[in-house]
Protein backbone atom coordinates (compact mmCIF):
# COMPACT_ATOMS: atom_id res chain seq x y z
CA UNK A 1 0.00 0.00 0.00
CA UNK A 2 2.72 2.43 1.03
CA UNK A 3 4.86 1.43 -1.94
CA UNK A 4 2.05 1.95 -4.41
CA UNK A 5 1.25 5.32 -2.85
CA UNK A 6 4.89 6.36 -3.19
CA UNK A 7 5.01 5.30 -6.84
CA UNK A 8 1.77 7.12 -7.68
CA UNK A 9 2.98 10.26 -5.93
CA UNK A 10 6.30 10.21 -7.79
CA UNK A 11 4.54 9.74 -11.13
CA UNK A 12 2.20 12.60 -10.29
CA UNK A 13 5.19 14.82 -9.60
CA UNK A 14 6.83 13.79 -12.86
CA UNK A 15 3.72 14.44 -14.94
CA UNK A 16 3.12 17.76 -13.24
CA UNK A 17 6.57 18.89 -14.33
CA UNK A 18 6.26 17.70 -17.92
CA UNK A 19 2.70 18.87 -18.50
CA UNK A 20 3.27 22.59 -18.09
CA UNK A 21 4.83 23.38 -21.50
CA UNK A 22 2.39 24.38 -24.28
CA UNK A 23 4.43 22.96 -27.14
CA UNK A 24 4.99 19.69 -25.29
CA UNK A 25 1.31 19.34 -24.54
CA UNK A 26 0.34 20.32 -28.07
CA UNK A 27 2.67 17.70 -29.54
CA UNK A 28 1.36 15.09 -27.16
CA UNK A 29 -2.38 15.76 -27.32
CA UNK A 30 -3.14 17.52 -30.60
CA UNK A 31 -0.65 16.41 -33.24
CA UNK A 32 -1.74 13.45 -35.33
CA UNK A 33 0.50 11.09 -37.24
CA UNK A 34 -1.27 11.71 -40.55
CA UNK A 35 -0.91 15.47 -40.08
CA UNK A 36 2.82 15.96 -39.49
CA UNK A 37 4.36 19.12 -38.11
CA UNK A 38 7.90 20.45 -37.83
CA UNK A 39 9.22 21.08 -34.36
CA UNK A 40 12.35 22.99 -33.41
CA UNK A 41 13.52 23.34 -29.82
CA UNK A 42 16.22 25.75 -28.75
CA UNK A 43 17.18 25.74 -25.10
CA UNK A 44 19.20 27.92 -22.81
CA UNK A 45 22.55 26.35 -23.63
CA UNK A 46 22.12 26.84 -27.37
CA UNK A 47 20.84 30.39 -26.92
CA UNK A 48 23.98 31.30 -25.00
CA UNK A 49 26.14 29.77 -27.73
CA UNK A 50 24.21 31.69 -30.38
CA UNK A 51 24.63 34.89 -28.41
CA UNK A 52 28.38 34.30 -28.36
CA UNK A 53 28.46 33.56 -32.11
CA UNK A 54 26.36 36.43 -33.46
CA UNK A 55 27.73 39.89 -34.20
CA UNK A 56 24.35 41.65 -33.98
CA UNK A 57 24.33 43.35 -30.58
CA UNK A 58 20.54 43.55 -30.31
CA UNK A 59 20.16 39.90 -31.19
CA UNK A 60 22.92 39.02 -28.76
CA UNK A 61 21.17 40.86 -25.93
CA UNK A 62 17.84 39.22 -26.81
CA UNK A 63 19.31 35.72 -26.85
CA UNK A 64 20.99 36.24 -23.51
CA UNK A 65 17.70 37.24 -21.89
CA UNK A 66 15.75 34.26 -23.20
CA UNK A 67 15.78 30.72 -21.80
CA UNK A 68 14.02 28.82 -24.58
CA UNK A 69 12.45 29.15 -28.00
CA UNK A 70 10.22 26.37 -29.32
CA UNK A 71 8.63 26.39 -32.75
CA UNK A 72 5.98 24.33 -34.50
CA UNK A 73 5.24 24.88 -38.16
CA UNK A 74 3.21 23.15 -40.78
CA UNK A 75 3.14 23.74 -44.51
CA UNK A 76 -0.20 22.12 -45.37
CA UNK A 77 -3.05 24.65 -45.52
CA UNK A 78 -5.71 22.25 -44.27
CA UNK A 79 -3.51 21.04 -41.45
CA UNK A 80 -2.68 24.64 -40.55
CA UNK A 81 -6.31 25.60 -40.08
CA UNK A 82 -7.01 22.39 -38.17
CA UNK A 83 -4.10 22.85 -35.82
CA UNK A 84 -4.84 26.57 -35.38
CA UNK A 85 -8.26 25.69 -33.95
CA UNK A 86 -6.76 22.87 -31.87
CA UNK A 87 -4.20 25.25 -30.41
CA UNK A 88 -6.87 27.75 -29.44
CA UNK A 89 -8.93 25.00 -27.83
CA UNK A 90 -5.92 23.78 -25.86
CA UNK A 91 -5.22 27.27 -24.58
CA UNK A 92 -8.81 27.84 -23.51
CA UNK A 93 -8.92 24.49 -21.70
CA UNK A 94 -5.48 23.98 -20.14
CA UNK A 95 -3.74 27.33 -20.24
CA UNK A 96 -6.29 29.64 -18.71
CA UNK A 97 -3.60 31.29 -16.63
CA UNK A 98 -2.22 32.90 -19.78
CA UNK A 99 -3.53 36.38 -20.63
CA UNK A 100 -4.30 37.34 -24.19
CA UNK A 101 -2.02 40.24 -24.98
CA UNK A 102 -2.91 40.70 -28.63
CA UNK A 103 -5.43 39.18 -30.98
CA UNK A 104 -5.81 40.02 -34.65
CA UNK A 105 -8.41 38.32 -36.79
CA UNK A 106 -8.25 39.54 -40.34
CA UNK A 107 -9.23 37.91 -43.57
CA UNK A 108 -5.72 36.93 -44.48
CA UNK A 109 -4.01 36.58 -41.17
CA UNK A 110 -4.85 35.53 -37.66
CA UNK A 111 -2.56 36.24 -34.76
CA UNK A 112 -2.92 35.40 -31.09
CA UNK A 113 -0.28 36.35 -28.57
CA UNK A 114 -0.67 35.18 -24.97
CA UNK A 115 1.56 35.77 -22.04
CA UNK A 116 2.10 34.61 -18.49
CA UNK A 117 4.26 36.39 -15.97
CA UNK A 118 6.13 33.97 -13.73
CA UNK A 119 8.22 36.55 -11.91
CA UNK A 120 9.95 39.88 -12.57
CA UNK A 121 12.50 38.40 -14.97
CA UNK A 122 10.60 35.44 -16.31
CA UNK A 123 7.69 35.37 -18.66
CA UNK A 124 6.19 32.80 -20.98
CA UNK A 125 4.85 33.87 -24.35
CA UNK A 126 2.80 31.87 -26.83
CA UNK A 127 2.34 33.06 -30.41
CA UNK A 128 -0.15 31.34 -32.69
CA UNK A 129 -0.17 32.77 -36.19
CA UNK A 130 -1.86 31.87 -39.45
CA UNK A 131 -0.25 33.96 -42.14
CA UNK A 132 -1.29 35.12 -45.63
CA UNK A 133 -0.34 31.79 -47.14
CA UNK A 134 -2.35 29.94 -44.44
CA UNK A 135 0.77 28.53 -42.90
CA UNK A 136 0.65 27.91 -39.20
CA UNK A 137 3.40 29.00 -36.84
CA UNK A 138 3.33 28.36 -33.10
CA UNK A 139 6.18 29.87 -31.15
CA UNK A 140 6.73 29.76 -27.41
CA UNK A 141 9.36 31.97 -25.88
CA UNK A 142 10.48 31.87 -22.27
CA UNK A 143 12.71 34.25 -20.37
CA UNK A 144 12.98 37.98 -19.83
CA UNK A 145 10.86 39.12 -22.79
CA UNK A 146 11.15 42.73 -23.86
CA UNK A 147 8.45 43.51 -26.39
CA UNK A 148 10.11 46.75 -27.45
CA UNK A 149 13.40 45.13 -28.37
CA UNK A 150 11.73 42.13 -30.02
CA UNK A 151 9.42 44.31 -32.13
CA UNK A 152 12.44 46.22 -33.42
CA UNK A 153 14.30 43.03 -34.26
CA UNK A 154 12.65 42.42 -37.62
CA UNK A 155 13.68 45.82 -39.00
CA UNK A 156 17.23 45.49 -37.69
CA UNK A 157 17.47 41.99 -39.14
CA UNK A 158 16.23 43.25 -42.48
CA UNK A 159 18.79 46.06 -42.38
CA UNK A 160 21.59 43.67 -41.58
CA UNK A 161 20.51 41.43 -44.46
CA UNK A 162 20.44 44.34 -46.95
CA UNK A 163 23.82 45.69 -45.76
CA UNK A 164 25.77 42.52 -46.58
CA UNK A 165 25.51 42.66 -50.41
CA UNK A 166 26.58 46.35 -50.36
CA UNK A 167 29.72 45.50 -48.43
CA UNK A 168 30.56 42.73 -50.90
CA UNK A 169 30.36 45.20 -53.84
CA UNK A 170 32.64 47.63 -52.04
CA UNK A 171 35.25 44.97 -51.53
CA UNK A 172 35.06 44.10 -55.24
CA UNK A 173 35.58 47.74 -56.17
CA UNK A 174 38.52 47.98 -53.87
CA UNK A 175 40.14 45.04 -55.64
CA UNK B 1 40.79 -23.30 74.66
CA UNK B 2 39.09 -25.35 77.38
CA UNK B 3 36.47 -27.77 76.03
CA UNK B 4 34.38 -27.38 79.17
CA UNK B 5 34.39 -23.65 78.66
CA UNK B 6 33.17 -24.25 75.04
CA UNK B 7 30.32 -26.44 76.26
CA UNK B 8 29.26 -23.82 78.76
CA UNK B 9 29.35 -21.13 76.06
CA UNK B 10 27.35 -23.33 73.70
CA UNK B 11 24.73 -23.89 76.39
CA UNK B 12 24.46 -20.15 76.88
CA UNK B 13 24.42 -19.64 73.07
CA UNK B 14 21.40 -21.92 72.59
CA UNK B 15 19.63 -20.08 75.44
CA UNK B 16 20.50 -16.74 73.71
CA UNK B 17 22.40 -15.64 76.78
CA UNK B 18 25.82 -15.16 75.24
CA UNK B 19 27.45 -11.77 74.98
CA UNK B 20 29.21 -10.48 71.89
CA UNK B 21 32.65 -11.35 73.24
CA UNK B 22 31.51 -14.86 74.17
CA UNK B 23 30.14 -15.39 70.63
CA UNK B 24 33.45 -14.18 69.27
CA UNK B 25 35.20 -16.72 71.46
CA UNK B 26 33.03 -19.48 69.96
CA UNK B 27 33.75 -18.26 66.43
CA UNK B 28 37.48 -18.16 67.05
CA UNK B 29 37.34 -21.66 68.47
CA UNK B 30 35.46 -23.08 65.48
CA UNK B 31 37.52 -21.16 62.86
CA UNK B 32 41.02 -21.46 64.26
CA UNK B 33 40.84 -23.95 67.09
CA UNK B 34 41.11 -27.73 67.28
CA UNK B 35 37.45 -28.79 67.12
CA UNK B 36 36.67 -32.21 68.60
CA UNK B 37 34.55 -34.68 66.69
CA UNK B 38 31.39 -34.25 68.78
CA UNK B 39 31.34 -30.51 68.04
CA UNK B 40 32.22 -30.75 64.29
CA UNK B 41 28.55 -30.51 63.26
CA UNK B 42 28.47 -26.83 64.39
CA UNK B 43 31.52 -25.79 62.32
CA UNK B 44 29.48 -24.61 59.25
CA UNK B 45 27.25 -22.48 61.47
CA UNK B 46 30.04 -20.56 63.17
CA UNK B 47 32.31 -20.34 60.09
CA UNK B 48 29.46 -18.91 57.96
CA UNK B 49 30.06 -15.40 59.24
CA UNK B 50 33.79 -15.69 58.65
CA UNK B 51 33.17 -16.84 55.07
CA UNK B 52 30.81 -13.95 54.43
CA UNK B 53 33.30 -11.47 55.83
CA UNK B 54 35.91 -12.92 53.47
CA UNK B 55 33.80 -12.01 50.47
CA UNK B 56 35.14 -8.75 48.99
CA UNK B 57 34.41 -6.74 45.87
CA UNK B 58 36.53 -7.68 42.89
CA UNK B 59 38.80 -5.15 41.23
CA UNK B 60 36.58 -4.84 38.15
CA UNK B 61 33.37 -4.55 40.17
CA UNK B 62 32.80 -0.93 39.17
CA UNK B 63 33.24 -1.72 35.50
CA UNK B 64 30.80 -4.61 35.72
CA UNK B 65 28.30 -2.37 37.51
CA UNK B 66 28.52 0.36 34.85
CA UNK B 67 28.15 -2.22 32.08
CA UNK B 68 25.04 -3.71 33.60
CA UNK B 69 23.54 -0.23 34.13
CA UNK B 70 24.18 0.63 30.47
CA UNK B 71 22.59 -2.63 29.34
CA UNK B 72 19.52 -1.83 31.38
CA UNK B 73 19.30 1.66 29.83
CA UNK B 74 19.66 0.27 26.32
CA UNK B 75 16.87 -2.18 26.96
CA UNK B 76 14.66 0.73 27.96
CA UNK B 77 15.59 2.61 24.74
CA UNK B 78 14.87 -0.41 22.59
CA UNK B 79 11.51 -0.81 24.26
CA UNK B 80 10.70 2.87 23.58
CA UNK B 81 11.78 2.60 19.95
CA UNK B 82 9.75 -0.55 19.41
CA UNK B 83 6.62 1.12 20.70
CA UNK B 84 7.00 4.11 18.39
CA UNK B 85 8.35 2.15 15.43
CA UNK B 86 5.20 2.37 13.24
CA UNK B 87 4.94 6.11 13.85
CA UNK B 88 8.63 6.57 13.12
CA UNK B 89 8.21 4.71 9.82
CA UNK B 90 5.26 6.85 8.81
CA UNK B 91 7.07 10.06 9.78
CA UNK B 92 10.19 9.00 7.86
CA UNK B 93 8.10 8.19 4.77
CA UNK B 94 6.34 11.55 4.92
CA UNK B 95 9.61 13.42 5.35
CA UNK B 96 11.16 11.50 2.44
CA UNK B 97 8.24 12.19 0.11
CA UNK B 98 8.08 15.85 1.15
CA UNK B 99 11.83 16.21 0.64
CA UNK B 100 11.65 14.64 -2.81
CA UNK B 101 8.68 16.82 -3.75
CA UNK B 102 10.29 20.04 -2.57
CA UNK B 103 13.61 19.32 -4.27
CA UNK B 104 11.91 18.32 -7.53
CA UNK B 105 9.77 21.49 -7.40
CA UNK B 106 12.76 23.79 -6.93
CA UNK B 107 14.81 21.93 -9.51
CA UNK B 108 12.02 22.18 -12.06
CA UNK B 109 11.49 25.83 -11.25
CA UNK B 110 15.15 26.63 -11.76
CA UNK B 111 15.61 24.63 -14.89
CA UNK B 112 12.28 24.16 -16.56
CA UNK B 113 13.77 22.63 -19.70
CA UNK B 114 12.36 19.18 -20.30
CA UNK B 115 12.76 18.99 -24.06
CA UNK B 116 15.60 17.81 -26.26
CA UNK B 117 17.51 20.43 -28.21
CA UNK B 118 16.98 20.05 -31.94
CA UNK B 119 20.38 21.37 -33.03
CA UNK B 120 23.93 20.80 -31.86
CA UNK B 121 25.38 23.45 -34.15
CA UNK B 122 24.75 27.07 -33.04
CA UNK B 123 24.90 28.23 -36.65
CA UNK B 124 21.99 26.04 -37.69
CA UNK B 125 19.99 26.99 -34.60
CA UNK B 126 20.66 30.68 -35.20
CA UNK B 127 18.71 30.66 -38.45
CA UNK B 128 15.65 29.10 -36.86
CA UNK B 129 15.79 31.29 -33.77
CA UNK B 130 16.21 34.42 -35.85
CA UNK B 131 13.31 33.39 -38.06
CA UNK B 132 11.11 32.76 -35.02
CA UNK B 133 11.94 36.09 -33.43
CA UNK B 134 11.42 37.81 -36.75
CA UNK B 135 7.95 36.29 -37.03
CA UNK B 136 7.18 37.35 -33.48
CA UNK B 137 8.42 40.81 -34.19
CA UNK B 138 6.33 41.05 -37.36
CA UNK B 139 3.29 39.76 -35.47
CA UNK B 140 3.76 42.50 -32.89
CA UNK B 141 4.13 45.11 -35.59
CA UNK B 142 1.05 43.77 -37.38
CA UNK B 143 -1.00 44.02 -34.23
CA UNK B 144 0.31 47.51 -33.60
CA UNK B 145 -0.69 48.54 -37.11
CA UNK B 146 -4.10 46.95 -36.70
CA UNK B 147 -4.65 48.84 -33.45
CA UNK B 148 -3.63 52.12 -35.05
CA UNK B 149 -5.90 51.39 -38.00
CA UNK B 150 -8.82 50.74 -35.68
CA UNK B 151 -8.17 54.00 -33.86
CA UNK B 152 -7.96 55.81 -37.18
CA UNK B 153 -11.28 54.35 -38.27
CA UNK B 154 -12.85 55.46 -35.02
CA UNK B 155 -11.45 58.95 -35.57
CA UNK B 156 -12.87 58.97 -39.10
CA UNK B 157 -16.33 58.21 -37.77
CA UNK B 158 -16.27 61.73 -36.38
CA UNK B 159 -18.22 60.83 -33.27
CA UNK B 160 -19.25 63.33 -30.67
CA UNK B 161 -17.63 61.79 -27.62
CA UNK B 162 -19.13 64.29 -25.23
CA UNK B 163 -22.62 63.27 -26.38
CA UNK B 164 -21.78 59.62 -25.82
CA UNK B 165 -20.49 60.45 -22.34
CA UNK B 166 -23.70 62.26 -21.52
CA UNK B 167 -25.78 59.33 -22.79
CA UNK B 168 -24.12 57.00 -20.32
CA UNK B 169 -25.42 59.17 -17.47
CA UNK B 170 -29.06 58.83 -18.59
CA UNK B 171 -29.04 55.07 -18.93
CA UNK B 172 -31.08 53.60 -16.05
CA UNK B 173 -29.06 51.75 -13.48
CA UNK B 174 -29.96 48.11 -13.08
CA UNK B 175 -30.75 47.09 -9.52
CA UNK B 176 -30.94 43.31 -9.25
CA UNK B 177 -32.38 43.47 -5.72
CA UNK B 178 -35.44 45.45 -6.50
CA UNK B 179 -38.58 43.80 -7.96
CA UNK B 180 -40.26 47.10 -8.89
CA UNK B 181 -39.65 49.29 -11.89
CA UNK B 182 -36.27 50.81 -11.96
CA UNK B 183 -36.00 54.58 -11.66
CA UNK B 184 -33.60 56.41 -13.88
CA UNK B 185 -30.95 58.52 -12.33
CA UNK B 186 -29.64 61.72 -13.86
CA UNK B 187 -26.39 63.25 -12.86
Amino acid sequence: MKRSFLIVFTLFLATSIFANDFIGKFLKECVETDRPVSNVNIGNTMLNKMAANTSDEELKATFRELTSIRIITTESKSDSKYYFEKAKQLISSDFTDYLEVVSVNERRSKINILMKKIDEKNQDLILIALDDDNKLTIITVSGNIDFNSISKLSSSLRESNTEEPVSENETDKGN
Amino acid sequence: MNIERIHILLEKYWNCETSVSEEQELQEFYNFGDVPDDLQQLVPMFSYKQDQHAIALSDDFEKKLETSIRKADRKKQYITIKIFEPFLRIAASIILIAGIGVSVYFFARQNNQVFAETYNDPGAALEQATSALEKLSMALQTTEEASLKSLEQLDNLDLDWSEIDSLSSEIPLYNPDSNNNIESETL
